[in-house]
């Protein structure tokens, strides 16, 4: 069995995973949403009142409150057809810093004191892998069929697609509201995995965070918002074991002069506290937009990869 | 009652102003979206705090200062995060300035510590009674100030050669580099200006809460995100005047609603722009120039 450090950061980087396929999906039609905490906030919160309030099992409450988070996407996606940009990044703003006001002056489920003893749910890591598995089978599935193709040339050019026949109005909302259904699954498996949530659990940080996890990782290719949010997850916890490798040198390598200068500031350099680390991961976010803008697998280098027999939807 | 209220949205709003002012000029610029904005206002907030405490400079002294640091600060943003960046994607930037942002949040917090510091009392309080209004000096500087700035940039932005380059860039890259104007100079400018104007914000704020922490940063660029928006992408005048009716809007509701539904009113007051004038209360551009 797996011990609780490595547990809980698998917990949280599949949580991670599934926030970000929550974001692919609408990006996919090229809408950008900030507003995946705010929906995350509604599946969690959904889904906890049904545990703790109603008494219902784990696993329906999830559902009902992915359901629930997936409604509410279609009654945001809805007006947010009619803009696009930077218009609709800051419309989905609006909408998660309002679910945080009304999570925060709604008495009934805590308040300002925030939700407590949520009950923990000890199989989260199953959940979790089950979902991301089934959503890595759907969006493949989706990459290669006429949905697919028709978010692609939403993506790239709406009046065209428009013009071909593509029924715009209707597939954006789709991908709107199973983007907010997805997050909202990820949101209830968070509260019952924190077993405590507040009006900041779900801030505009966090939405900010999940945008960079498809980007980072790549937004062309559905293997994209996977790895990003791997990699961006574990980087902060890799960053910890670096000074312990840094212990490993043997002594007669770094004990004599300008070495052990340079070891000594290393060894204090490398010890990361939060803030240290925050800090890293700000500069390699820098970094990557600099380097790598379009992500860390793009079409491109998926198609390049030597084992890849099918290929993957044409760019 | 009223009049009091109106005065302390004005004093909100003024900052409010001050900090949507980079936002939009930059946005007009770059059509991007800014996200550090709001921890240059939080650096200024600190240069001016400890300006004050270890160099003992006098409230100007340190207005100056913090001018001068977020000004240096926009010019290394711009050849750290937006120049090196590729600019026919558009979320690259706009990742790379979030990178930025958590750089200067977290490097803020690794400095200082994630506290609260007081602010410390540079003006000596006074109290001043207009009928029912009561208005203290701080608040009378801070207005002054803020006025004065909106003013001289008004007229910089509309009167000289730089500000005429500015507008042009805004309206169109492409015509304006063609036209002669080195854009990539007026991005540089734009951020100077703008990130001055937002470190002189973090002071004048720091001076009317007593006290700063280096998370100031978000709740302010978000208000300013809000303000630019009300006040028509790129559209400066728009974001003073935005500015000054948002802090207006927010305190009227806490005084007459409640503390938590106010920011619940300026994000009503962003979608419904959102919805139904998107291009602001006083209109730039059409929704279809990202």
């Amino acid at each position: 069995m797996l011990d609780g450090y490595t547990q809980s950061i698998l917990i949280f980087t599949g949580i991670n995973i599934i926030a970000a396929y929550s974001f692919y999906a609408p990006f996919k039609t090229g809408q950008v949403s900030l507003g995946q905490a705010g929906f995350m906030a509604v599946g969690a919160y959904a889904s906890a009142i049904l545990t703790q309030k109603f008494g219902l099992p784990f696993p329906v409450a999830l559902a009902i409150g992915g359901v629930v988070a997936g409604i509410v996407g279609v009654v945001v996606g809805f007006p947010a057809l009619r803009i696009k940009g930077v218009y609709l990044l800051l419309l989905t703003l609006g909408f998660s810093e309002i679910v945080q006001v009304i999570v925060l002056s709604w008495e009934y489920v805590g308040g300002a004191q925030g939700f407590r003893y949520i009950s923990f749910n000890p199989h989260t890591l199953t959940y979790t892998a089950i979902i991301i598995v089934a959503l890595i089978l759907f969006f493949a599935r989706i990459e290669r069929s006429s949905l697919g193709r028709a978010m692609d040339s939403i993506h790239q050019d709406e009046v065209a697609a428009e013009v071909m026949g593509v029924d715009v109005v209707r597939i954006k909302l789709l991908a709107f509201g199973i983007g907010a259904m997805i997050a909202g699954l990820a949101g209830g498996l968070y509260a019952h995995h924190a077993t405590f949530m507040d009006s900041t659990t779900f801030n505009i940080m966090l939405a900010v965070e999940i945008l960079t996890f498809v980007v980072v990782g790549g937004g062309s290719t559905y293997w994209g918002p996977a790895l990003g949010a791997t990699v961006l997850t574990l980087l902060p916890e890799f960053l910890r074991t670096l000074r312990e490798w840094l212990e490993l040198l043997p002594v007669a390598w770094t004990n004599f002069f300008p070495v052990n200068r340079v070891y000594d500031f290393l060894h204090a350099f490398l010890d990361f506290e939060n803030a240290k680390r925050l800090i890293v991961y700000g500069i390699i976010l820098i970094v990557m937009m600099i380097v790598r803008p379009d992500g860390l697998l793009t079409r491109d280098s998926l198609r390049r990869l030597p084992f890849t027999r099918w290929k993957p939807g044409h760019a | 009652m009223i009049y009091q209220q109106l005065i302390n949205g004005l004093m909100l709003g003024a900052s409010y102003s001050l900090v949507a002012i980079g936002y939009t000029l930059i946005f007009g610029v770059l059509n991007l979206l800014y996200f550090a904005h709001g921890e240059v206002f939080m650096v200024g907030a600190f240069v001016g705090l400890y300006l004050v405490i270890y160099a003992g400079v006098d409230i100007y002294g340190a207005l100056l200062g913090a001018m001068i640091a977020c000004g240096a600060l926009g010019i290394v943003a711009v050849f750290v995060a937006v120049r090196p960046v590729s600019k026919d994607r558009p979320l690259a930037p706009l990742i790379s300035t979030i990178g930025l942002t958590i750089v200067l949040q977290n490097l803020a917090v690794y400095l200082i510590g994630g506290r609260q510091l007081a602010f410390p009392e540079t003006i000596k309080q006074q109290l001043y009674h207009f009928g029912p209004v009561t208005i203290s000096s701080v608040q009378i500087f801070i207005l002054a100030v803020a006025v004065t700035l909106m003013v001289l940039l008004w007229l910089f932005i509309e009167r000289s050669k730089t500000g005429r380059a500015i507008r042009a860039t805004a309206e169109n890259h492409e015509t304006a580099a063609l036209l002669g104007v080195d854009v990539n100079r007026v991005v540089l400018i734009t951020f100077v200006i703008g990130s001055g104007i937002a470190g002189i914000a973090g002071v004048l704020d720091g001076l009317k809460n007593s006290s700063i922490s280096p998370f100031m940063g978000l709740g302010a660029a978000v208000k300013g995100l809000i303000v630019m928006l009300l006040g028509g992408l790129g559209n400066v005048p728009g974001a003073m005047v935005a500015g000054l009716m948002l802090g207006m809007i927010e305190i009227l509701s806490a005084a007459y609603i409640g503390t938590t539904e106010r920011d619940f009113f300026s994000f009503l007051i962003l979608i419904l722009i959102l919805l139904y004038k998107p291009t602001g209360l006083f209109g730039t551009r059409t929704i279809d120039q990202r």
